[in-house]
């Protein structure tokens, strides 16, 4: 007998494991950034790796080399001309699989947030990476960066947050809540238990407003046919 | 304080009486209108010498019906279930000399058991007998085969009341079964025919004969004979196309437009050649009737069977209008009272634009236009003003116009007054005369804009190449027009209509466009026309060099007013069409989807130097590990969309910002799963920066699935059907929070990253089969959800009820307003039917534009059938009630003038007679 619940209970968990890919037996994915520093260009510099050691927590390590004067001189040359600083991130899973991402934004507006940035990692329900994207914060900033702005520049290493983003599950009709309701009240009414403590005025307006109306209306009439 | 009573007793009286919301008995027809179809005809038999002339049809849409001679209106129809069910594989009509069997020669009424008999589908295939007059169905049995999947390339034939089930395995051998046609017994065990010359492509089965094409010879095989003898008979040249198999001639085919017999009983008359062929009699003879279409002129020829004569009585020939493409004889008959004379014969033919055409004495006797059981896409177009109010309107143009030289325009204002007045003028005396224009033919045609723009032109476009220009009041097809040879595009992407002007900017007329695929190489296709005329416009039809990926459209130019369309081609290029309206792709966005391994991406493209580029700037995975996730459904907001109120106040006053991002695009993936059956997983994405903003999953749900979503990434109602046969509405709303990052612009790449998301699921007592929310003009009249369902019932559901913020425990205190308590089960009361009975048959879209007035909202439900109508969600509130009293009003308004000022008079004279006292 205990052996079969044993062995019923493996074969369960292996279905589970097998349907839920990561995120049952939260997993960890490694993302090996890399950035395009140059306009329309195909060619791709290393920028930094980040690794997740669980996509549940969600807490992630960033190691990222500061960005050399040239590449500091580059990326303030595409935000002169207000082109995308493009990214692209290699997500690696536990299993050795690979996935390819893109994302990019606004040069501009990462030098303006001192090279602060915070990367989405949006997850499907199985724990698959779905999309990456970069943004900054939204604090309202200039739509395109004047030589004044570029110069402000200060920091020449990024720092990123990393958020993730799960999926979520679907409500479903919420049946058994409602019925709860519904005898709630009627038990209630049985036993005559709704007490309604609201003031004498607040209880009978609806009745106390017309007889008032109408005993104006009667005065008023009442001093015509007095003159 | 007695006017104040009075007024709030009469507010609160309307409001009771505004409760109401149903149509009247005696408004029924009177704001909508249904066109019935019946779809591309299959097979049809002409039966003139019936007691009651008929027309048995069955069509490639599943449907049988019966269509009166004279008119081409419907006696009967039936609608059958769903493809692959509902597909018909054979009609055969009692009473008709059909094959050179008997079967036929059997009088009407006789032992044969049916009138009309019909085979449809494959596993289970379903056997009908049909009553010809009512249409009702008097008896049916079922076959289940062995194999599944093969049968889906049966064949059935009728010979001598037996039913015969054909089972081809390629290569290998044929499976014949017979079974009684009226009750379905097997006439004994199943005889497997060594065949193994037998190959997909290049067979028929014509009459009993199976025949198949190998080189240059047919090779055929008698499947009723008990000898089994294989017949080869050659040709004289390798064919070109397929087999067709002759109708009504046991063992003949059509072989590149010749006729070939392979049955020795059998002899065809030499040297025809025809595109079709159909036999009938005339004169109690067997005659061969066959027609072919050259420069636009139908001939209508005949032979007699027996003697390969001409039959002089029937030729014939007749213009066919070019939007009809290219016809079909599908069957004929001719009275035979009338001794001697071809008049009284009525030819049906079908063509290539899925059109049914009645041919009689050299002309078209009527048509249907079936190709709109199939439409794709479709748009209400503006109708044009009339001459005076188009003047007018350009002056006031000029007006508005621009202010920077001021000067100028006063003067330059007021001589096109004086210019527009003297015209004015002139015409109004040339009219009184009677030498003035003659109205253009859309004013003859009573196509001018009415006050309340109410009145459109709808354009449909439909999935075999046919474009229609119907009134959306009266229901008149105005124009048609034909696009041969384009189809929809790759990735399950169907035609498109896209409206690049409308009709607003008189003098210069509207412009619609049709960007679909050439059948042929695949690259893309481009017709332009005026959707009011229906005529070709500026160059009409245009050949890309490229195929389309996808296709966007951009603003207005400023020099024609012309919206342009950017197009992204296979090799991720973009080109803008037309091409004076490049400058304004630059800083555009687009995205791609592909349906198949769920992976989106998006591109950036720039203008600079006179050039287009674009570049790729994000890309996302909705497809798992495996690419097991496929898209089923992919929704994005309207571009015409307002958004009246940017908040909602909540029960303790404070406002709640909505999360107004008009570039949240709602995919929808599915997969099947192992613990759960099936996976249903929502992805809202913005697409300008590629964010994958909300993830939310469905477990145990599969499709079919409705999704609709607004501009505000509000309401995104889904509908889908839960494993448990319960059917789901799920709706989402997404709200900024208490605070708003940019209320002016809106930028993607500057987004609150983490909407708050409201949800919620209720339970539908129906199938959802499409769903389409309202909008009006200026998005201030309410939200209705349209609910089409498999029934082909519209239903007006309030978005209140679909509010994901209802709550679920009852609060005495803030509360928030208008929300209403959650109940799970939404109700479907009768009065929001707006289609009250006039159902619609396999509903399968619903398209919802704005008119004139705020409050009212113009639907068309398309499906097999067509369904017009317009709703007022708010009531007409800015519309007097049809049956308003004029006459009483004016005169109370007249009695109460003259009432005070003959009380005024009398009031003076008394005052003055005291006066005098």
């Amino acid at each position: 007998m205990n052996l079969k619940a044993e062995v019923l209970l493996c074969f369960v968990l292996g279905a589970v494991a097998g349907s839920w890919g990561f995120l049952e037996h939260d997993s960890w994915v490694t993302v090996e950034l890399q950035h395009s520093l140059v306009a329309n260009s195909d060619i791709f510099s290393f920028r930094g790796n980040v690794t997740i050691p669980s996509l549940n927590s969600g807490l992630a390590n960033v190691d990222q080399p500061t960005l050399s004067n040239s590449d500091l001189d580059l990326l303030k040359k595409l935000a002169l001309n207000n082109e995308f600083y493009r990214l692209r991130a290699t997500v690696v899973y536990s299993n050795g699989a690979k996935s390819q991402f893109i994302t990019s934004n606004k040069a501009c507006r990462l030098l303006q947030a001192q090279l602060n940035d915070v990367l989405w990692v949006s997850l499907d329900p199985s724990g698959y990476v779905t999309g990456i994207t970069v943004a900054q914060d939204t604090v309202p900033a200039a739509v395109e960066c004047t030589q004044e702005d570029v110069d402000k520049l200060v920091e020449s290493q990024f720092s990123t947050d990393v958020l993730i983003r799960h999926a979520e599950l679907a409500p479903v009709p919420d049946t058994a809540g409602f019925i709860q309701k519904v005898e709630r009240e009627r038990e209630a009414r049985e036993r005559g238990e709704v007490r309604d403590n609201r003031g004498f005025f607040a209880k009978y307006w609806m009745y106390i407003v017309p007889v008032v109306l109408l005993v104006f209306i009667s005065g008023a009439t009442n001093q015509d046919g007095a003159k | 304080m007695q006017e104040k009573w009075l007024l709030t007793g009469l507010s609160v009286a309307l409001l009771l009486l505004g409760t109401c919301s149903a149509l009247y008995e005696d408004q029924i027809k009177k704001f909508d209108w249904r066109g019935v179809n019946v779809g591309a005809l299959k097979q049809s038999r002409v039966d003139l010498n019936h007691f009651q002339p008929r027309i048995l049809v069955s069509t490639h849409e599943g449907v049988v019906a019966s269509l009166c001679v004279k008119t081409g209106e419907l006696v009967w129809r039936q609608v059958l279930e769903q493809k692959p069910r509902g597909d018909i594989k054979l009609l055969q009509v009692s009473g008709f000399s059909d094959d050179s069997s008997d079967t036929a020669a059997a009088p009407m009424g006789s032992n044969l058991g049916f009138d009309m008999l019909t085979v449809q589908g494959h596993a289970p295939a379903l056997v009908r007998g049909w009553n010809t007059n009512m249409g009702a169905l008097e008896w049916e049995w079922s076959m289940m085969p062995l194999n599944t999947e093969r049968a889906q390339e049966a064949l059935w034939f009728y010979s001598r009341s037996v039913l015969y089930h054909v089972l081809p395995a390629w290569r290998s051998h044929l499976e014949v079964t017979a079974y009684f046609a009226s009750s379905g017994h097997s006439t004994g065990s199943t005889s497997k025919l060594m065949a193994s010359w037998i190959s997909p492509e290049s067979c028929s089965l014509s009459g009993t004969f199976y025949v198949c094409v190998d080189g240059k010879q047919l090779i055929s095989l008698d499947l009723v004979s008990k000898s089994g003898q294989v017949i080869r008979t050659s040709l004289e040249a390798e064919p070109k196309g397929s087999l067709k198999a002759m109708a009504g001639l046991n063992g003949v085919v059509i072989v590149d437009g010749n006729l070939i017999s392979v049955n020795k009983d059998q002899s065809v008359c030499p040297g025809l050649q025809a595109s079709s062929y159909t036999v009938g009699s005339f004169n109690y003879r067997k005659i061969l009737a066959y027609s072919d279409l050259a420069f636009g002129i139908v001939k209508i020829n005949a032979v007699y069977l027996d003697n390969c004569e001409p039959v002089t009585e029937i030729e014939q020939s007749l213009p066919f209008p070019a939007h009809f493409g290219s016809p079909e004889l599908s069957n004929f008959d001719c009275k035979q009272k009338r001794n001697g004379e071809g008049k009284s014969c009525l030819f049906l033919f079908s063509t290539s634009s899925e059109s049914i055409v009645a041919v009689q004495q050299g002309r078209i006797r009527w048509s249907r236009e079936e190709a709109l059981a199939n439409v794709i896409d479709s748009q209400f177009v503006d109708l044009p003003l009339a001459d005076t109010e188009g003047t007018l309107e350009s002056e006031m143009k000029g007006k508005a116009g621009d202010f920077t030289s001021f000067e100028r325009d006063i003067v330059s204002a007021f001589l096109r007054r004086i210019t527009t007045q003297a015209v004015q003028i002139r015409s109004l005396f040339l009219h009184v005369i009677g030498l003035g224009p003659p109205p253009t033919d859309t004013q003859r045609a009573g196509l001018v804009r009415d006050s309340f723009g109410l009145h459109k032109m709808l354009v449909l476009l439909t999935r075999a190449g046919k474009i229609f220009g119907i009134d959306n009041i009266s229901g008149k097809h105005h124009w048609q027009l034909y696009l041969p040879n384009v189809s929809g595009f790759d990735n399950d992407e169907q035609m498109r209509l896209i409206v690049q002007r409308s009709a607003k900017h008189f003098p210069l007329q509207p412009l619609c466009t049709i960007l679909g695929k050439d059948a042929v190489n695949g690259n893309g296709v481009l017709y332009r026309f005026n959707p009011i005329t229906g005529k070709a416009a500026e160059g009409g039809l245009i050949q890309l060099d490229y195929k389309i990926k996808q296709l966007s459209l951009l603003g207005e130019t400023e020099k024609d007013f012309v919206k342009g369309i950017l197009l992204l081609d296979s090799s991720n290029k973009v080109h803008v069409y037309p091409q004076h309206a490049t400058p304004l792709a630059d800083g555009m966005y687009l995205y791609t989807a592909d349906v198949r391994t769920a992976e989106l991406a998006g591109y950036f493209v720039k203008y600079a130097g006179g050039k287009l580029s674009s570049t790729h700037v994000w890309n996302a995975r909705l497809g798992g590990h495996n690419s097991e996730q496929q898209i089923i459904g992919v929704s994005g907001k309207n571009p015409i969309e307002h958004v009246h109120s940017q908040g909602r106040v909540l029960g303790d006053r404070s406002v709640l910002y909505k999360y107004i991002n008009p570039n949240l695009v709602a995919f929808v993936t599915q997969a099947p799963d192992a613990t759960h059956k099936s996976v249903l997983n929502l992805y809202l994405v913005d697409v300008v920066s590629g964010s994958v903003v909300f993830t939310i999953t469905h477990r145990k749900v599969r499709a079919p699935l409705a999704l609709s979503i607004q501009k505000t990434g509000l309401p995104t109602p889904i509908s889908m059907r839960k494993c448990d046969a319960q059917r789901l509405v799920t709706t989402i709303e997404l709200y900024e929070g208490k605070t708003q990052a940019n209320n002016s612009v809106w930028s993607s790449l500057q987004a609150p990253p983490m909407p708050l998301v409201e949800r919620q699921s209720y339970i539908l007592p129906t199938i959802v089969e499409t769903l389409r929310e309202t909008i009006t003009e200026r998005g201030i009249t309410n939200k209705h959800v349209l609910i089409g369902t498999a029934s082909g019932s519209i239903v007006e559901m309030p978005w209140h009820l679909l509010d994901p913020r209802r709550p679920i425990a009852s609060t005495t205190q803030g509360r928030e307003e208008g929300a209403i308590p959650y109940i799970p089960e939404l109700p479907l009361p009768t009065e929001s039917h707006i289609n009250y009975n006039q159902t619609v048959a396999r509903l399968r879209n619903i398209y919802t534009a704005p008119s004139g007035l705020e409050s009212t909202c113009l639907v068309v439900a398309t499906g097999l059938d067509l369904f017009v109508t317009r709703v007022a969600p708010s009531k007409t509130f800015d519309l007097l009630k049809e049956d308003f009293d004029y006459i009483l009003i004016s005169i109370v308004l007249v009695a109460l003038t003259s009432g005070s000022l003959i009380v005024k008079h009398l009031a003076s004279r008394k005052l003055l007679k005291q006066a005098w006292k």
